[in-house]
């Protein structure tokens, strides 16, 4: 009976704090399907008359803003910069898991730059891309996306090949196979999930970065969180809440989705970094 | 090929990689930080010693920068471990039974900073915020949020309320992952709520703690999305992180060799800190 009791206190504790936290997300949708007028009306949460006007109204392309190529740069830089590091991290995780190679110098050090203020490094590439000509494209954001990345990759790739039978990649070796045929064909395909779930979490990292999007773009390869901040910026006239509101929703939803799939995996990846390093 | 040979070839993308992303953009760091060097002259720096050094510390925003990272990264860190340690040890009996909540809780976390800024934006805004719009309904009264007064809190309850979570998930985590056996044997010899948490649990969760905070004071101390979109470098100067202040030193005024030499100084203080956080969390584990 008592216990019955503190669980109902707990399920209280529970829907205030999911209320509070996520308050802004949910102020965010009530506006983005609100009419003008009702948003300086009613600014509360409730929706009278819910319209999808704001919608449309940022689906229209202008000169100045155009949803449709922050979103298509944000999936070219988000998909350079969550597969790269897998491909970059996965033979050196084989070398770290399974010979213990480069556990005092080059695993911690990848491990620590997730410490790092990256934007020590941020103005030295602005003038490394200006070189090059990878500012303002989307690979050159790409690139960047994947040191972001890599750290976590890296820990996670390790575990992963640590939790691969040693016997398997043996056996293979007792026969004569080549590393990289271990790697490619017996080792790869078991770590599958674990890749998966490597590639869903960089992409989320990699679609919510802002910074270097912000510094390393300017009109061509400007990624969605940047675009979304255009929309604040009034262009003559105010700023129209409505659509900067429905502008967030839709800038969100990709992560946001993918992050309610895949919940448990997230967890368990975005603590991993923490519980290990 | 030697097993040596091998090892090397396995290690060399990232090695390569991090030497063209990193490595090269160090060097560049250095040698301009010590140089007098503006857009005009890019290509062809002119040495000029530690003037650029001289410059950062005798600025007052520097330093105001600073105390405003350490400020805001111990507070926040503090704030969001204690409350995620709270929920963590009080919600886990009705998580355990209903994982989905999880998925409710940690929410925030997914969505970008930045767009949680451009949301409070709205949320707190005087006249169209709902925040606002609900406290004069009920009380009568709203506090200016981005006033100077008033934008410190702001800013702590925002990044706080963004990353509890975080500190929630990974203390539910090690809290889960306590031995069933070490509660039961408490359990018998008749241990009580509270001195179990105190004496068995807490201790077993120390280093995920530590940990946990470890992370959150970095990430509050290199702030930059949600205050930049929020305050910009408003409310006179008093929102100015670190990193705003370098990417406004470099953006905004022009002055690469002062936003390179601060950048430098940032460098050199994170890795010191890395590296004795690194010591004393691996003589805790040993």
């Amino acid at each position: 009976m008592k216990n019955r009791k503190s669980n109902i206190f707990r399920w209280v504790v529970f829907i205030i704090v999911a209320f509070i936290i996520n308050f802004p997300v949910i102020s965010t949708i009530s506006a983005s399907l609100k009419s003008a007028a009702e948003i300086s009306r009613s600014p509360g949460l409730f929706v009278s008359e819910p319209t999808l006007q704001n919608f449309a109204v940022i689906l229209e392309v202008t000169e100045r803003l155009n949803i449709f190529a922050y979103l298509q740069n944000s999936l070219m830089a988000s998909l350079i910069g969550s597969i790269l590091p897998i491909m970059l991290c996965f033979p050196l995780s084989y070398a770290v898991a399974r010979r213990g190679y480069g556990t005092n110098v080059i695993f911690p050090t990848v491990v620590n730059l997730r410490a790092m203020p990256l934007i020590i490094f941020a103005i030295p590439l602005y003038m490394m891309y200006q070189t090059l000509g990878l500012l303002d494209t989307p690979l050159g954001l790409g690139l960047v996306l994947a040191v972001v990345n890599l750290p976590l990759a890296l820990l996670l790739l390790v575990n992963a090949i640590n939790d691969v039978p040693y016997e398997l990649d043996e056996a293979a070796r007792m026969d004569g196979a080549r590393i990289f045929t271990i790697l490619i064909k017996i080792v790869f395909p078991i770590c599958l999930p674990a890749l998966a779930t490597v590639f869903i979490f960089s992409f989320i990292t990699a679609w919510n970065e802002f910074l270097f999007g912000l510094m390393l773009t300017t009109t061509k390869a400007v990624p969605m969180t940047v675009g979304a901040s255009f929309f604040f910026s009034s262009g003559g006239g105010g700023v129209q809440w409505g659509v900067a509101a429905a502008v967030i929703v839709v800038a969100s939803l990709p992560p946001v989705v993918l992050g309610i799939l895949m919940y448990k995996h997230i967890s368990r990846s975005m603590t991993a970094g923490a519980v290990k390093g | 090929m030697t097993t040596r040979q091998e090892n090397r070839i396995l290690a060399a993308p990232v090695v390569l990689f991090l030497l063209a992303m990193l490595g090269f953009p160090t060097i560049i760091d250095i040698i301009y930080s010590l140089s007098e060097v503006s857009f005009e002259n890019l290509r062809s720096p002119s040495f000029n010693g530690g003037q650029n050094f001289v410059t950062v510390f005798n600025d007052a925003e520097f330093w105001s920068a600073s105390w405003f990272s350490l400020k805001f990264g111990v507070t926040t860190a503090f704030a969001e471990c204690a409350l995620g340690l709270i929920l963590a040890v009080y919600l886990a009996p009705i998580i355990r039974n209903n994982n989905w909540m999880i998925a409710v809780l940690i929410m925030p976390m997914i969505i970008a900073p930045v767009m949680m800024g451009l949301m409070y934006r709205l949320v707190l805004h005087e006249f169209v915020g709902s925040l606002p719009h609900y406290l004069y309904t009920w009380f009568n009264w709203s506090p200016a949020f981005l006033s100077r007064e008033n934008v410190f809190l702001t800013v702590f309850t925002i990044e706080t309320l963004q990353w509890t979570p975080f500190a929630f998930l990974l203390f539910y985590m090690a809290y889960q992952a306590i031995p069933s056996d070490m509660r039961e044997a408490a359990a018998v010899d008749g241990t009580r709520p509270w001195r179990m948490f105190w004496y068995i649990e807490l201790p077993q969760m120390a280093p995920t703690i530590a940990v946990g905070f470890f992370i959150r004071f970095i990430d509050g101390f290199r702030v930059f999305d949600n205050i930049f979109v929020l305050t910009g470098s408003g409310a006179g100067g008093s929102t100015t992180s670190l990193s705003i202040y370098i990417y406004l030193s470099f953006f905004r005024s022009g002055d690469i060799g002062k936003a390179l030499a601060a950048s430098v100084v940032l460098f050199c203080v994170a890795f010191v800190i890395l590296f004795f956080a690194g010591r004393f969390l691996r003589r805790k584990r040993a």
